[in-house]
């Protein structure tokens, strides 16, 4: 039980009975008190909702679960009240009064047949008109095995007026980048509404972690989005173990902060490239493909994968950096930095590229507030959050972070120069963190491990878009029964249309890129 | 003599145009420290979609079928009437600026009426992108060849190449402002930065690119043809008659090679400025276009007012 726990009685109703998991505070709510309770957290204790997701405990205990968790930053705490389905199929909505909470629900509703009562919006999430509205995958009674085809009937959302007319675009588009729909209702060039549709890259990936063995649960959350492996398998391995009561060295708590900030590094010099290329700006384009590349080869150099993928491991991780290697890579970084801050120099003096950036896609915080934006799209609106100061973790426990990085203003600019300060920020703490790596043997990820029984976890890293939240809960034998992953990406999608509200069909690409969200990490 | 010299006049622009986006290409890649295709890979491109097979929507009436040829074949047409390498090639029935200004129109015209034939979403866009900006362009493109035919006292193009070749001093300064308000026209014509990115993925922000985004194999490669056909023109256009300096005015071999010579010259150097503008600035949002058509147009209209 955490130190700080008498900081934490003041938000759990009195009644409750709290059962601890490590830092996790679970009791139980009754249905009919949950929007009370939710309501109560979210607009009057301000704490920020990270996931709701279910599990299917009919073979055990006869009933769903619906599990809404929140943090509590600062403390690194999360509270999750659930509650029991017993002989039903609804559960009360907090959709209305809880904005965000509206795609987490539709989620359930989609994956395990349980229907929010009183929500708006009940069209499927994810799944396509092609599969059957009555087969639900996340119930432990589904096979795996695809169902017949089925066709309904999906409405996108309509504008009537004079000379409105819809653009369908995607899934399938003219570049190399991943699938997604997206319905614009625009009047000349200006955009009325956008609605993204996704779930075209839907892999089963929630049910397939049911089925597989630990040390390929692994290797399958580095797949949820490929971009994030590192982060993702992070989240996953600290929620098994903090299930399994492990206590991982310092040694790996340093070496896991060094390659996630390696992996924020090459991603966010991407993700600048592609700002810039997409304005047309080839110059920053290229060279910051560059950098990225750059960054790339250091990850192959020292894992042997451009992507940081089979590091990491539970208990452990399978790479260690010498201290012969350590000080090169600190060198090549400090050329990197002297190279990154050369080309933002230019791109900052370029006029045509900052008219471009400027007011375009801004996001109002107010609906950044409402749909739960996490990550760079919310820094860049001045709200402060960040996994690593909210919650800590690994080394970032004593390492020295500094200020997030913020901005104010939410245009495409404002997410360009976060992550700007974020590349100075990430390089700073991986030299500081091969500075103060430990010299000691690397510890390598244990094999078999032994899980609490009826337990659940939750882990937040924060990766390069936003915080990566896992849910992972046991049963009775200490099996894995369910892992739910939230990418930043499904928040931050529900923004996306709004950010386009208002600009011109023209520039939606740019808007598009400077959210930079994940399909996969969404589609699951 | 003179039947080889029409035989050089008419192929010329077909053979040398895909030579021209090469070059531009390879000049960029090297300006983003790549390597770059080779300067032929256009040749290559083309030869490849000439022997593919083609895909043509279910909705395609004559217009998409028809449009890659009136379109390929009016930049031949152009293209064989203008002055090229020699100034004594022209006729009086295609050789004068209204008829070629007004022909190209019709290339345009087609492009943008086969971009709305099958119904696809992106190639409405891009026609009605392509005729927004079109229309901004014409009256750049006008007064500027007009200011020429002003200061010549003819409309056809090779007398005004000619007088242009030996003309007093005093008169740089229209020329010049003309020159600017053309060489934006140039830009906006041939769907060049900032008006355009010919190396956009994107297809929401796409103009030219947009209207061909149906096309496939044979017709593709005429598109793709006709389109670099219509960058040398212009930059013919430009070279000849604002610098026409070095063209070859008699029927001698060495006027002729010298001729050539500096025609090439003088397409590298175009080739060369296109490739910096496209390297160095970001594309221009697409409202902000009228802007910079208008002030080709305001620019045209200074150098007509400055003729003595």
């Amino acid at each position: 039980m955490p130190a700080s726990i008498k900081n934490i009685t003041q938000y759990i109703p009195q009644s409750a009975k709290v059962e601890w998991h490590d830092t996790t505070a679970v009791f139980e709510v009754a249905p009919s008190d949950i929007q009370k309770i939710a309501n109560d957290f979210y607009h009057e204790k301000h704490l920020p909702l990270k996931m709701i997701t279910a599990t299917d405990e009919r073979k055990e205990h006869g009933c769903f679960k619906i599990w809404y968790v929140f943090g509590v930053p600062k403390e690194n705490i999360f509270l999750v009240p659930f509650i029991v389905l017993k002989n039903t199929e609804t559960f009360p909505s907090l959709a209305t009064t809880i904005h965000e909470a509206a795609n987490h629900e539709r989620k359930i509703q989609t994956f395990f047949g349980l229907t929010p009562k009183g929500h708006p919006d009940t069209r499927p999430i994810i799944l396509h008109e092609n599969w059957p509205i009555d087969v639900f995958p996340l119930r432990k009674d589904f096979d795996g095995n695809p169902p017949r085809e089925a066709h309904g009937q999906y409405n996108f959302q309509k504008v009537d007026g004079e000379g409105i007319y819809e653009i369908p675009v995607g899934p399938i588009h003219a570049g190399i980048i991943e699938p997604g729909h997206f319905r614009f209702s625009v009047a000349g060039e200006e955009i009325m509404l956008l609605e993204a549709r996704l779930g075209f890259v839907h892999k089963g990936s929630e049910k397939l972690f049911e089925r597989l063995s630990l040390t390929d649960q692994v290797r399958l959350s580095e797949k949820i989005s490929g971009d994030s492996s590192f982060s993702h398998s992070l989240a996953f391995c600290q929620a098994v173990e903090q299930l399994a009561g492990i206590h991982v060295s310092e040694h790996t708590r340093f070496l896991r902060v060094i390659y996630a900030e390696l992996e924020r590094l090459a991603n966010h010099c991407g993700d600048i490239a592609f700002i810039m290329l997409d304005t047309g700006f080839n110059f920053g384009g290229s060279q910051g493909t560059r950098l990225r590349e750059m960054v790339m080869r250091v990850n192959e150099r020292l894992t042997g994968s451009r992507f940081l993928r089979g590091v990491n491991g539970v208990g452990g991780i399978t790479k260690d950096i010498h201290a012969t290697e350590s000080d090169g890579l600190s060198r090549e970084l400090i050329v990197l930095r002297k190279d990154f801050s050369e080309i933002i120099a230019i791109a900052e003096n370029s006029s045509s590229l900052r008219n471009r950036l400027e007011d375009t896609g801004i996001l109002s915080s107010d609906i950044a507030k409402d749909c739960g934006v996490v990550g760079v799209a919310g820094r860049a609106i001045g709200m402060v959050n960040d996994a690593r100061v909210d919650y800590p973790y690994a080394a970032y426990t004593t390492l020295h972070i500094g200020d997030v990085a913020t901005e104010k203003k939410g245009d495409a600019q404002a997410r360009f120069r976060v992550r700007v300060k974020e590349v100075h920020a990430s390089i700073a703490l991986i030299v500081d963190a091969l500075r103060q790596l430990p010299e000691e043997r690397v510890t390598q990820p244990v094999k078999e491990v032994t899980l609490k029984k009826n337990a659940v976890a939750v882990s937040i890293v924060e990766g390069w878009r936003g915080d990566i939240v896992y849910f992972v809960a046991t049963d009775a034998h200490g099996a894995i029964t369910r892992v739910a992953p939230r990418d930043p990406s499904f928040l931050n999608w529900s923004a996306v249309g709004h950010a386009g509200v208002g600009n011109m069909v023209p520039d939606f690409p740019l808007i598009n890129k400077s959210f930079n969200l994940s399909y996969s990490g969404n589609d699951l | 003599m003179t039947p080889i010299l029409w035989i050089i006049q008419s192929i010329f622009v077909p053979a040398v145009s895909p030579l021209v986006i090469g070059v531009i290409k390879k000049i960029k890649a090297r300006f983003q420290n790549r390597q770059g295709a080779s300067v032929l890979q256009p040749y290559r491109d083309l030869w490849k979609l000439f022997h593919k097979d083609e895909v043509v929507s279910r909705d395609a009436s004559w217009i998409f079928r028809v449009a890659p040829f009136i379109v390929f074949a009016i930049t031949l047409v152009v293209g064989a009437s203008i002055p090229l390498v020699t100034l004594f090639l022209g006729n009086t029935y295609t050789s004068d600026i209204v008829v070629i200004i007004y022909t190209m129109a019709i290339g345009t015209f087609f492009l943008a009426l086969a971009g709305m034939d099958v119904g696809g979403a992106f190639g409405g866009f891009g026609s009605s992108r392509e005729m927004t900006v079109s229309a901004l362009a014409e009256g750049g493109f006008i007064f500027s060849l007009l200011t020429l035919a002003l200061v010549s006292g003819t409309t056809n193009i090779f007398s005004i190449a000619a007088t242009i070749a030996d003309l007093h001093i005093t008169l740089l300064l229209p020329l010049g402002f003309a020159f600017a308000g053309f060489f934006i026209v140039l830009l906006a014509e041939t769907a060049r930065f900032p008006f355009d990115n010919p190396a956009t993925h994107l297809e929401l922000t796409m103009i030219h690119e947009a209207m061909l985004l149906e096309y496939s194999g044979k017709r593709l490669a005429l598109m793709e043809w006709a389109s670099a056909n219509k960058l040398l023109i212009f930059i013919a256009l430009a070279s000849n008659l604002f610098f026409p300096w070095g063209i070859a005015q008699t029927l001698s071999l060495s006027a002729l090679a010298l001729g050539i010579s500096v025609f090439l010259g003088k397409i590298l150097i175009f080739c060369f400025v296109i490739a910096v503008i496209e390297s160095s600035i970001a594309k221009l949002r697409f409202f902000r276009l009228p802007d910079v058509l208008i002030v080709s147009f305001v620019l045209s209209a200074i150098a007509i007012s400055l003729i003595q």
